[in-house]
């Protein structure tokens, strides 16, 4: 192998991929979908219940509500603001607060206060809200509780947030789309153009057009997985340990698309093959959704021991101590797949039908 | 028009249509995922929350105001197995009164309760627990807030009644087998033109007119059996059934003006692909406001498939019928018309 034409290769691809609609898809998509979430979870994914309020004076009402964590508040600008925003959904509930309404509530005359309510907001929402507006409606008025309240949390288990569970599916949509598709998609176009033979019949090798379509593949997983990371905040932690783990889960991307993209005759097929093996490929993701299910599930997936390290990194603080055994099944992984691309390409010189479209 | 010559045209359509292997498969697992995933999700929308509770008296205003308000209460028979039920997991958060705590509370002393949450219990939820549990202490002792509340229910109140996630899906999962078809219809139309076919039958007595026809009656035909499989296997046939498949027909031919568009500038697979997940993209947004409401505003009726979304919405969920769907099946076919107009135009001009 030699790295100067594996070189001269890759230049090729840095400067054709990233043209590619594939190239294009594995960069804009997960940090489309990391955004969305990140938009989601702070209203549709939160489970909180919402409220609009609108303050026509200086209420100390609305500085309380928005120091309530356990509910979205939406200040409205306007009365019909408020309205609009219950109307459409935005809000389960809407407070309209009148100039005056905390001293008139002071001096024990009878307040008016205009209460919304969306149709579809969920019962317990509703009745949270009441609760919560009637509490800051008492401390105004300075009334003291007749209950003082003890809270206790027992179990060892832990609350997981929208976004923790999310995160692992949008690491893997970096990593696999980058390593997986643009590799395989990249050898499978050249396949139909017949680029490939033209390059193949010269003195480059399967090798190394194998190793300069992965190393473009590798670069695009690894930056991209580093990227959503960063844009969800969670690469803070043991940034050196988790770019090496984001490494071996691109290496093993990578090596499983040049597979892909060597076995494929034409690029229907590798959409249908990618498409239909999608489910085994998240899987582990999907089962990080939903934190009751039983954890050895995820263990069957391959993929998983390329997530789960990263996970236990980023989420619950692990060291390279903690996660060297799973670290040690990817590494296992990463070459069992090198070893097979190898075979492909060492039996592939004497019988080129096993690879169609690559060897002349 | 020759009609053998449509029929010809469109048989052979539909053999290289499935002849393509990704979108055979696609249509295909795409019915059957969608429709699984119908039947996975819950049928009904649990809008309650449930807590264990302790207590040698239950205060009556915990059964009466308990009720209709969305919270369920599971009596244990003591203090200790609440506490197991919590530690365990099999209940998020389970309360304990103290003794004689209705009595004492109403006679004007300070009593303490007990709330215990599952470690697993998300953290900001907590105070909302805590504030409820003095609330009812303010109502144990009578104390009335001095004002008046003027409610207002905006929209149909669903209270105990809600729509269940997957009926709320449903429209967008019409919108995404519709548009699939778009990128298939769009495949195929494309390939026939970079590989000539299409000027090789134009060469036949075929007419230019007899082509789209049969492009458009495959396109329809095809998207249409599609979504009015999907919404009859999900039971969304049964009221109305006349008013749902002319919403689903109507979105069928906007969809096929949207394949032609992108037929006529996308020369492969792959840009047929990119184009058409830009298109999947936009036209799906509208389904995304029917899932989370108010997540956008008025701007999203400018996108066609929301007059769509809308109606299968509302026809399914709300029993809305022809005079309430009046203004989207105008704005439909008003819609559908210009894209297939505009496709067809398009799509002429490239190989002519």
């Amino acid at each position: 192998m030699s790295p100067r034409r594996i070189g001269v290769l890759l230049a090729k691809e840095l400067v054709w991929g990233p043209k590619g609609f594939v190239f294009i898809m594995a960069v804009a998509a997960p940090v489309i979908v990391s955004l969305l979430v990140n938009l989601l979870v702070g209203s549709f994914f939160s489970g909180k219940p919402s409220l609009a309020v609108f303050d026509g004076g200086t209420s100390q009402m609305v500085a309380a509500l928005r120091a309530n964590e356990g509910l979205l508040l939406r200040e409205a600008g306007s009365a019909g603001a408020v309205e609009s925003a219950v109307r459409s959904g935005a809000a389960d509930m809407g407070l309209i607060l009148p100039a005056g309404f905390d001293e008139e509530l002071r001096g024990g005359a009878g307040t008016a206060v205009t209460v919304y309510v969306y149709g579809e907001s969920l019962l317990k929402d509703r009745a949270f809200l009441a609760t919560a507006i009637a509490s800051q409606l008492r401390a105004i008025t300075g009334d003291a509780s007749p209950v003082e309240i003890v809270t206790e949390t027992l179990g060892d288990g832990a609350s997981i947030p929208w976004e923790e569970r999310l995160l692992p599916l949008v690491v893997m949509m970096a990593v696999i789309f980058g390593g997986i598709m643009v590799p395989a998609t990249s050898l499978v176009q050249e396949k139909q153009d017949r680029t490939i033979t033209a390059v193949t019949t010269t003195t480059v090798s399967l090798a190394e057009l194998f190793v300069a379509k992965g190393i473009l593949g590798f670069l695009l997983a690894l930056v991209m997985g580093v990227v959503i990371l960063l844009i969800n905040q969670a690469f803070g932690a043991r940034p050196l340990l988790l770019i090496g783990l984001l490494a071996l889960g691109a290496v093993m991307a990578t090596t499983f698309g040049v597979i892909m993209g060597a076995l494929v005759k034409d690029i229907n097929t590798l959409f249908a093959t990618i498409k239909g093996l999608g489910i085994l490929l998240y899987a582990p993701a999907f089962i990080y959704l939903f934190p009751s299910l039983p954890g050895w599930i995820a263990r069957i997936f391959p993929t998983y021991y390329m997530i789960a390290p990263i996970v236990e990194v980023t989420q619950r603080g692990a060291s390279w101590a903690d996660v060297r055994l799973d670290v040690a099944i990817l590494i296992v992984l990463d070459l069992a797949l090198i070893a097979v691309l190898a075979a492909l390409t060492y039996r592939a010189r004497r019988r080129p039908a096993m690879l169609p479209g690559l060897v002349s | 028009m020759n009609r053998e010559m449509i029929f010809a045209l469109l048989r052979k359509d539909l053999g290289l249509y499935f002849s393509n292997r990704f979108f055979a498969f696609i249509t295909v697992l795409g019915l059957v995922f969608y429709a699984g995933m119908y039947f996975v999700m819950p049928d009904e929308l649990d809008e309650t929350v449930e807590m264990a509770i302790y207590a040698d008296e239950l205060p009556p205003i915990l059964d009466t105001e308990m009720e209709d308000s969305g919270i369920i209460l599971r009596e244990m028979v003591s203090a200790e197995a609440l506490k197991a039920a919590v530690a365990s997991g099999e209940q998020e958060v389970g309360v304990v009164l103290p003794e004689g705590f209705a009595r004492n509370v109403a006679a004007g002393q300070q009593e303490t309760v007990q709330i215990y949450f599952s470690s697993a219990f998300p953290e900001e939820f907590k105070e909302l627990y805590a504030t409820f549990f003095r609330e009812i202490g303010f109502m144990l002792t009578g104390q009335p807030l001095t004002i008046d509340v003027e409610e207002q229910i905006l929209g149909e109140d669903r209270a105990g009644e809600q729509i269940p996630y997957r009926d709320r899906m449903l429209p967008l999962f019409a919108v995404l087998i519709l548009m699939m078809e778009t990128m298939g219809l769009a495949s195929l139309v494309s390939s026939e033109i970079s590989g000539g076919t299409i000027e090789a039958l134009l060469v036949t007595p075929l007419r230019v007119e007899g082509l789209f026809t049969a492009k458009a009656v495959f396109g329809v035909g095809l998207a249409f059996v599609q979504a009015a499989f999907l919404v009859a296997v999900t039971g969304a046939l049964d009221e109305q059934p006349l008013l749902i498949l002319l919403l689903l027909l109507l979105g069928s031919v906007l969809v096929t003006g949207v394949a032609f568009l992108i037929a006529s500038v996308a020369s492969d697979m792959m840009s047929v692909m990119g184009w058409g997940i830009v298109g999947v993209l936009v036209m799906s947004l509208p389904a995304f406001s029917v899932l989370v409401p108010g997540l956008t505003t008025e701007w999203v009726k400018v996108i066609p498939t929301y007059y769509l979304v809308d109606g299968v919405y509302r026809v399914v969920n709300h029993g809305a019928g022809w005079a309430d769907m009046s203004q989207n099946l105008l704005a439909l076919l008003l819609f559908s018309v210009v894209f297939l107009v505009l496709g067809i135009v398009v799509l002429r001009r490239r190989f002519q």
